[in-house]
């Protein structure tokens, strides 16, 4: 699957083609994955052994409260409650198994968008390519589309074997910008948009797992002398209840709330 | 099976290797995607982590508090236990076990336990209330007074405006505030329930003097009190329709009878294989004047012998022949006002014809729409703890079995079922309760025994065509049940608790009706109205200008008095005393004709039999029915028929509703008692006294002397 189609399914899936507001992103994503959170956890948990161990926990939070004058029950309780809640973390270990992958699969696709800004035009930004040895760092040039321009001489960084440009891009777009070295040049995507997009911060050589999170983009070659290929996008903060948030914990957050709000709907146990 | 645990044990420890893997893969990788996992780990942590939250808040307050509480406590101890004989007392209620069946069960090695309690500490028969009926047994038992001052005489009373009945124990009113919109009247506000029964429980003085109480299901405790400890009330509690039990038996059978007792039927529709039914709720709260109804739907599957049972809040698939869970029932009357309850279901039949029969709607013990414990959070704990649970005052449903429309076998599953919820609560109770009084009442011993006796008797009208050697032991294996429990209680239990079982009355065969009603007619002392030979229920074709005397409910004869009944005759005075007399004469030894045996074996002036505030409510006469007899089914509603003497012929067929001479409860103890005669109105002064408390003066039992001395005095 190209990377074009692999964007327009994930948009198609979620009905996020043309929406451009972060926020209602997270909050549409957080209602979706909290309500199939609660379909899987409906159809792969012991429902009844659920309920079971969340009553007896409150069975014996009420008896901390009727007993509470006689400390050899209470202290009885509270041993309950700690046996209890291993129980019950128990029974939820099952649905959270089967989707933790798919969930962190689904996130990293997601991160691509939402974790990161595009470049501004007319606003700096870096690219570091870094080398697979200090010898390799003198043979590096850069090629650059008309729209993307120098705005600083390269920065040589020995001891990491990097080395860093500040570029300017001039006008919105998605460019391709090559890096030179040993007779063959690699490609880096720059995306330059105010609008949310799928970014790739970095292109790897190897490090597959590396590439899985952080990188949309082909590996580079295994004989290349270059390592990676890095652009650096700025994070990316969303405002919401006059807090700037992380996606991620913005997600975390707003699909826990649609998750206990799905459940007490459809009268699923969790 | 050791290849089998061995492979069970090998797939586990597979999986959680997966899980671990995949959990370690998970936190090893960068930060970001930790919360990954999301939802998934958040609801299992949040969850588990608000537990702790509240245990650990709970807690605080709890030790912070308990320097201050405790020293409270110790001064109060110091009054309390400073004099207890006992750390700890439990009262085993178990209602209507005989001392004669008990004794002949003994003596016939079927009751271990109770052999030791007899051998080592205690068994006498226990002296009854008058009349011997469970309400006004218990209530003597927790009062330690006589009816007169805690004004339950029988299960009901009547209403003196128009000779009506009415629950003697509890009233339960509307509310008071209300709006009114159009064809719709909204409450605003609770209903207010009050407890009639008066007189002060014994575990209230235990309480105010610092010393815990666990009181589970002791009759006539609805609505409870506030005292300190927990309590659950028992008999007397409600259905949701404001009833002591209404079943309901949906079926797609026509019939247009009325059950006699207890049920109403209610048809099931079938259409396109699908069958539709409800279950009747209680009344509108809106004032419409209709039922509220919660409706559901029968899915027979004739292959598996099977139906699958949808209603808006739960569905469940049931057997022929069994019951189901307890299954929540939602009753909804608009304007966001609903009640809820609890029902069993259980499949009779599926093929040709469908029928369901479904208990009387229990209060929810986990969402109580009527208070049913103190605290109100003790119903709920035990129902968090050991599920739902039965919380009708009369649970077992015997008018079900009496209509037959359970058979026998359904019937003991449901008691028994009932039994084994009340033995966890009891045995919880014993854990939670390690010093002070618990006290537990079973009701399974009067429930089963009312319904089995037949098979006992060796002549029972209700038993006749079963051949002796094909009759079942029921009461002999309830017995042994009983028994059993108690020896698991005594496991439980160190030296220094008393044990004391106790019954509030004894049992006796109910072989012949005695329409004392009929009776009365014949001897000039009811009058009907003019062309009626007979009278329906409740004395709806009486004429009280010239009736004198009338009899409703199981043992009371009232006197129809002028000044005190609405349209009553009889002069107060000199005529009522008059009255009473000659009515003493004629029906005590009053025989019955068929066998010659004595139907009636005692009359009792009422005015001598009980002192107290609550005198005017009595009945003018108490009637003690002989050994094998008891008020008519058609009595007991105030019905009025020209039979006189009749064989009982239902299910019911023991009873206690007789001379209270004859049916005197059991008291086993683990230590011996002095007296010889002991009475059931001794119980609360001799539990006072054990704990070291200065007795009411309004108490008319006893304190008995026990022997305490292997009993470690408390500090």
């Amino acid at each position: 699957m190209t990377p074009l189609v692999r964007h327009s399914v994930f948009c198609l899936a979620l009905g996020l083609w043309g929406i451009n507001s972060p926020i209602l992103l997270v909050l549409l994503i957080s209602v979706v994955i909290g309500f199939a959170m609660v379909i899987v956890f409906a159809y792969t948990s012991d429902q009844k052994a659920i309920g079971i161990a969340k009553d007896q926990l409150k069975a014996h939070l009420l008896a901390v409260r009727l007993y509470q004058d006689q400390l050899p029950v209470v202290l009885k309780a509270y041993v309950r409650i700690i046996r209890g809640t291993g129980r019950y973390i128990r029974l939820a270990f099952k649905p959270l198994l089967l989707v933790i992958i798919p969930i962190t699969i689904f996130m990293v696709q997601v991160d691509r968008y939402l974790g990161m800004m595009p470049v501004h035009a007319a606003e700096p930004f870096l690219v570091k390519v870094q080398t697979t040895g200090p010898d390799a760092l003198n043979d590096v040039s850069l090629q650059l589309p008309p729209e993307l321009t120098i705005s600083a001489p390269p920065v040589h960084v020995p001891a990491d074997n990097e080395i860093v440009w500040r570029l300017v891009a001039t006008k919105d777009g998605t460019y391709d910008l090559n890096v030179a070295s040993g007779g063959q040049t690699y490609a880096k995507r720059v995306v330059v948009s105010p609008n949310v997009n799928r970014l790739s911060p970095v292109r790897l050589r190897d490090q597959f797992l590396e590439r899985f999170l952080s990188s949309a983009e082909p590996a580079l070659p295994a004989s290349s002398p270059i390592q990676s290929i890095a652009v650096t996008y700025l994070p990316r903060d969303i405002e919401f209840a006059w807090i700037e948030w992380n996606w991620i914990v913005l997600f975390f957050v707003l699909s826990l709330i649609a998750g206990f709000i799905f459940k007490e709907v459809l009268g699923i146990e969790i | 099976m050791l290849c089998e645990t061995a492979s069970v044990r090998a797939t586990r420890s597979r999986a959680i290797l997966a899980g671990l893997l995949v959990l370690g893969t998970v936190v090893l990788l960068p930060t970001p995607s930790h919360a990954y996992a999301g939802p998934g780990a958040g609801f299992a942590v949040l969850s588990s982590f608000w537990t702790l939250f509240v245990a650990f808040l709970y807690s605080m307050y709890a030790f912070m508090t308990w320097p201050f509480r405790h020293i409270l406590r110790r001064s109060r101890r110091r009054k309390a236990y400073g004099k207890a004989q006992v750390k700890r007392v439990v009262i085993l209620g178990f209602d209507g076990m005989d001392p004669e069946l008990a004794g002949r069960f003994i003596k016939e090695g079927r009751l271990p336990n109770l052999a030791k309690l007899e051998q080592q500490g205690t068994f006498r028969p226990l002296r009854t209330t008058y009349p011997p009926i469970s309400p006004v047994a218990w209530s003597t038992f927790m009062t330690g007074t006589n009816p007169g001052k805690h004004n339950i005489y029988d299960f009901l009373a009547r209403d003196l405006n128009n000779y009506l009945p009415y629950l003697s124990s509890a009233e339960i009113k509307e509310p008071r505030r209300k709006l009114k919109l159009g064809k719709y009247t909204i409450p605003l506000g609770k209903a207010e329930i009050k407890n009639m029964r008066g007189g002060t429980p014994f575990w209230h003085w235990l309480g105010n003097a610092g010393i815990f109480c666990s009181v589970i299901r002791v009759p006539v405790t609805f609505p409870p009190e506030k005292f300190s400890g927990v309590l659950l009330s028992g008999m007397c509690v409600p259905d949701l329709k404001g009833s002591q039990g209404t079943f309901c038996f949906c079926s797609t059978r026509v019939n247009n009878d009325k059950f006699r007792e207890g049920g109403v039927r209610v048809p099931i529709e079938r259409q396109n294989g699908i069958c539709r039914s409800y279950v009747p709720g209680p009344d509108d709260p809106l004032g419409t004047g209709k039922e509220m109804r919660a409706h559901f739907k029968v899915k027979p599957d004739l292959a598996r012998n099977q139906a699958h049972i949808e209603l808006d809040t739960e569905s469940f698939t049931i057997k022929v022949g069994e019951y189901s869970e307890w299954i929540s029932v939602k009753f909804s009357a608009g304007v966001g006002m609903s009640a809820h309850g609890i029902a069993r279901f259980y499949l009779k039949e599926l093929s040709p014809e469908v029928s369901v029969y479904v208990t009387p709607v229990n209060i929810d013990p986990g969402h109580p729409d009527l208070p049913i414990s103190h605290p109100v959070t003790y119903s709920i704990y035990l129902a968090k703890l050991f599920g739902p649970y039965a919380t009708l005052g009369l649970a077992e449903d015997t008018w079900a079995l009496n209509e037959e429309v359970l058979d026998d076998k359904a019937f003991l599953e449901q008691a028994y079922g009932n039994h084994n919820d009340r033995e966890k609560m009891l045995f919880d109770a014993l854990e939670k309760t390690p010093e002070g009084l618990c006290a537990c009442v079973f009701d399974t011993t009067d429930r089963v025994q009312h319904m089995f006796w037949r098979y006992l008797d060796d002549d029972h009208p209700a038993a006749r065509e079963v051949p002796r050697d094909q009759r079942p032991t029921v009461i002999q294996d309830l017995y042994a049940r009983m028994d059993d429990l108690i020896g698991r209680v005594m496991k439980q239990i160190d030296d220094k608790t008393l044990l004391m079982i106790v019954s509030d009355h004894g049992f006796q065969s109910f072989a012949r009706c005695v329409n004392l009603n009929g009776w009365l007619y014949q001897n000039g002392y009811i009058a009907l109205k003019a062309g009626k030979a007979e009278s329906r229920d409740w004395f709806e074709d009486v004429d009280w200008s010239r009736t004198k005397a009338y009899t409703m409910g199981l043992n009371g004869l009232y006197l129809n008095i002028k000044g005190r009944e609405r349209e009553g005759i009889v002069e107060p005075g000199a005529e009522v005393e008059a009255l009473k007399a000659e009515l003493r004469a004629k029906l005590n030894g009053l025989a019955d004709p068929a066998s010659g045996n004595v139907g009636i074996t005692g009359v009792f002036d009422c005015d001598a039999v009980y002192a107290g505030p609550y005198v005017e409510n009595a009945p003018d006469l108490l009637v003690g029915y002989g050994k094998g007899f008891r008020a008519s089914w058609d009595s007991v509603t105030g019905r009025v028929t020209t039979t006189i003497f009749e064989d009982n012929l239902k299910a019911w067929s023991g009873d206690h509703c007789v001379d209270p001479r004859l049916v005197p409860g059991v008291l086993f103890s683990n230590h011996k008692i002095a007296e010889e005669k002991l009475a059931i109105v001794d119980v609360a002064p001799t539990i006072l006294k054990l704990f070291g408390l200065k007795l009411p003066g309004n108490f008319d039992g006893k304190p008995w002397t026990v022997n305490t001395s292997n009993l470690a005095k408390t500090a």
